[in-house]
């Protein structure tokens, strides 16, 4: 794997507080008449350019944590005395954005990377990859800085070995050919906060490993900030730290796992 | 950005997108050529309705005014006004060669300035021809032949005229021209022209004489008129005998099938209207101031001659004929004002534009114009509920797209706008096509008509025993030599942005449901 070029400094100045803190998040989906609690009061922070993973069962609301944090969903709102739930993203609150300052985060502070890479079939990889760039500057905005984004998302494509695969739909691709273009998609805009939700859950151990040499290699590079959720074990062991999430509420120790025979 | 590369992508990676195109391009043609068709047969219909009659017409029925020429003096001294003719208008009965005898609308006109005034000389139909007419192939048409050309030429002359020299003194005697269909001589060929029916007439005693009905080569036919005194009462019939010098097709059937022009000084004498001096009766509001003793003698008095109407056509042919219409009641009121007592007052004559005459005739085909665009509208309506069917379709397969476009940062708006731009991007692609195949047929029509009828008769005479009648715009039903047709850019114009409208209307809904599409559920959609 080639070095990967870097629009901001290999490390990122890490500030006096965490970059991503979560306090009392609750989330409840409602299905048809029944109230169904998703999260519990999750609390937890991200340090800068920290790599943390969520490590849970299915269905523990690893990803339903990963879209609130994203700016995707919204939390509940305070009920039955309950504090406010707060995601503060560099200190400011992500629920007091306007729709507006929302889009510009989502295209501009956070990448996210899924398990079903979610590339646009009609779309060249290399289009693709602008996608993002084209919805952060606007026509105008795009136009000018084009060359510069085309030359970036060439060098990104290349350092993640797609150099002659530009042209090609993502039909043409492998599932792990098409997870390093959503890699390459979420870090064109460089965003601060990088989010993968079960990035190799759909690919065999092999290439799994290699997404998650990628990864590291990324936020080792760039020094992003990273969220990955997995139920694997083993691969959130690659992270910093793990944090355990059961039944939607973040436990400090692992459940401990059932006695043989019960 | 990303919704011009969108839009460019989905529309050339995707077949429903191209069949909604392809609907827009239907829809649109259908509407752009129904109304060119349906413009033009207006436009034909009242360019031949205007014809005959002018611009302006002032009238004064049944008996009439007098000192018409200083009327028409007065009127052609305005610069608004090219020229005026005097006519006279009446109801009579015309015995036909084969003695049946029809009632027909009498015009008493003066050939030269009635020429002036309207489109005559055109409307004459026998007359040399240099080329055939569009639908000719054949040379059928008899105006076509050398050898018959300086008779034609006399016959167009005696036409314009309205009068022909007598065969045996030489002088010129006033004449008659009769509408093509007025004695039902002349066959209406598929090519659109006349030729002379030959009639085999039964006779008493079982015989059977075939007439040649080439009427204006020799024919002579019976007239019959009522004048009406200065009151307005009928006296006595009055027959004539009038050479037929030629015959004219207006393009109106009504008015080719009941209209008989004749010299203007013939009529006036023949409905009693010609200048003359007259025993004027004393009158007296005391019926027994006279006794016979002091009864004066009548007086004779000069009375001038008078006509029912003046036609009047307009210096600038494509100003509104209201402009015309307004001056010349100033003008009519000057006049009556000079002749007090013997011509209609200002407000009680009748004047009118070509328009008013036929409002009837134009308001049916705008009518029938309207109605035909509103059906064919609504059938291309299908074109907007065709464009929302296949976006709701492709909205629903994209739903996963429309989330990554959302966690990438797109606004609601923006997602709302690559599928607008989508439906803007069809009908453009629709309308342009569209315009550019009723451009293509329109212009072609007569030709793609004859190319179907000529696919008929082969068939038919192929297939079957004879040759099948696929013309569907047939000149023998229809006064037009071809297919009337008008692109106005105008309503061209109209109708493109009415299909690009369409397909945004069409695109509305399925955008507004893009857009408020849960980022979640779109990337969590299976």
């Amino acid at each position: 794997m080639t070095t990967l070029t870097a629009a901001t400094p290999a490390t990122r100045p890490a500030g006096a507080g965490p970059i991503v803190r979560v306090r009392d998040l609750h989330k409840t989906y409602r299905l048809g008449r029944v109230d169904v609690p998703v999260l519990h009061g999750v609390n937890l922070d991200l340090a800068p350019g920290e790599w943390v993973a969520i490590l849970g069962a299915s269905g523990s609301g690893k990803s339903t944590l990963l879209h609130l944090i994203g700016g995707l969903d919204r939390s509940d709102k305070p009920r039955n005395g309950r504090p406010r739930a707060r995601i503060e993203f560099e200190g400011r609150d992500v629920a007091s954005y306007s729709a507006r300052e929302l889009d510009r985060y989502r295209t501009g502070s956070v990448g996210f990377v899924f398990q079903f890479y979610h590339l646009l079939p009609e779309l060249s990889v290399l289009d693709n990859v602008l996608l993002g760039p084209m919805i952060r500057h606007g026509r105008f905005g795009y136009l000018a800085r084009r060359a510069g984004l085309r030359a970036r998302a060439r060098d990104l494509l290349g350092a993640f070995g797609l150099a002659d695969r530009l042209r090609h739909r993502p039909a043409e691709l492998s599932g792990g050919e098409r997870q390093r273009v959503a890699i390459a998609r979420a870090l064109m805009n460089d965003p601060a906060l990088l989010l993968a939700d079960e990035p190799t859950g759909n690919l065999d151990r092999k290439t799994g490993g290699r997404i998650l040499d990628v990864l590291a290699a990324v936020r080792a590079e760039r020094g992003q900030t990273m969220l990955m959720v997995t139920h694997d074990p083993e691969i959130a062991a690659r992270a910093d730290r793990v944090v355990h999430l059961v039944d939607g509420r973040v436990v400090e120790q692992p459940p401990t796992a059932p006695p043989p025979g019960e | 950005m990303y919704q011009a590369l969108l839009t460019r992508r989905y529309l050339t990676s995707k077949v429903m997108p191209l069949l909604a195109s392809l609907a827009v391009v239907l829809c649109t043609a259908m509407v752009l050529i129904t109304w060119s068709v349906m413009g033009g047969f207006l436009k034909n219909l009242t360019e031949a309705g205007r014809s005959l009659i002018g611009d302006v017409r002032i009238s004064w029925p049944n008996i009439g005014f007098a000192h018409y020429d200083d009327l028409i003096a007065r009127l052609e001294a305005d610069p608004l006004v090219a020229a005026a003719a005097p006519l006279i208008e009446t109801f009579g009965m015309l015995t036909l060669p084969d003695n049946k005898t029809v009632g027909v609308l009498i015009r008493g006109v003066e050939g030269d300035s009635f020429s002036e005034v309207t489109n005559y000389a055109d409307a004459l139909w026998w007359k040399p021809l240099d080329k055939p007419l569009p639908k000719d192939k054949t040379r059928a048409d008899p105006r076509l032949s050398d050898s018959l050309g300086p008779r034609l030429q006399q016959i167009f002359e005696d036409g314009l005229a309205l009068a022909e020299p007598d065969p045996q003194t030489g002088q010129l005697e006033p004449a008659m021209v009769l509408g093509m269909e007025v004695g039902a001589w002349n066959y209406r060929a598929e090519w659109g022209g006349y030729l002379p029916w030959k009639h085999a007439v039964p006779q008493a005693d079982g015989d059977v004489v075939t007439l040649d009905t080439f009427v204006p080569r020799d024919a002579s036919l019976a007239l019959r008129v009522v004048p009406l005194d200065s009151q307005g009462r009928p006296m006595e019939v009055v027959t004539r005998v009038l050479p037929v010098a030629n015959e004219f097709e207006s393009g109106l059937y009504d008015i080719d099938r009941q209209t008989v022009l004749v010299n203007l000084d013939a009529l006036q004498r023949m409905l009693r209207m010609q200048a003359a001096k007259r025993l004027a009766e004393p009158t007296s509001s005391d019926p027994g101031e006279f006794f016979d003793e002091e009864r004066p003698e009548p007086e004779l008095v000069e009375e001038p001659a008078r006509v029912t109407s003046v036609l009047v056509r307009q210096a600038d042919p494509n100003a509104p004929a209201r402009i015309l219409q307004e001056r010349c009641r100033e003008i009519y009121a000057e006049f009556a004002a000079t002749h007090p007592g013997e011509v209609p007052g200002a407000y009680a004559v009748n004047i009118e534009t070509w328009e008013d005459a036929n409002r009837m005739m134009i308001e049916a085909v705008k009518k029938e114009t309207g109605l035909v665009l509103v059906i064919f509208t609504f059938i291309s309506f299908t074109a907007v509920f065709l464009v929302f069917a296949i976006f709701w379709a492709m909205i629903s397969e994209k739903t996963k797209d429309i989330g990554v476009l959302r966690a990438l940062g797109a606004s609601r708006l923006g997602v709302a706008w690559v599928w607008l731009r989508y439906g803007l991007a069809i009908g453009v692609v629709g309308a342009t096509f569209g315009g550019l195949l009723a451009w293509g047929i329109v212009t072609n029509i007569n030709e793609i008509h004859e190319g179907i009828a000529a696919t008929g008769r082969w068939l038919g005479e192929t297939l079957t025993d004879g040759p099948w009648n696929w013309y569907i715009w047939d000149p023998r039903v229809y006064v037009f030599k071809e297919i009337p047709h008008q692109i106005e850019p105008w309503k061209a114009a109209f109708v493109l942005v009415g299909g690009l409208v369409s397909c945004v209307l069409g695109a509305l809904v399925p955008a507004s449901r893009a857009a408020r599409m849960h980022p979640v559920k779109a990337l969590r959609f299976e």
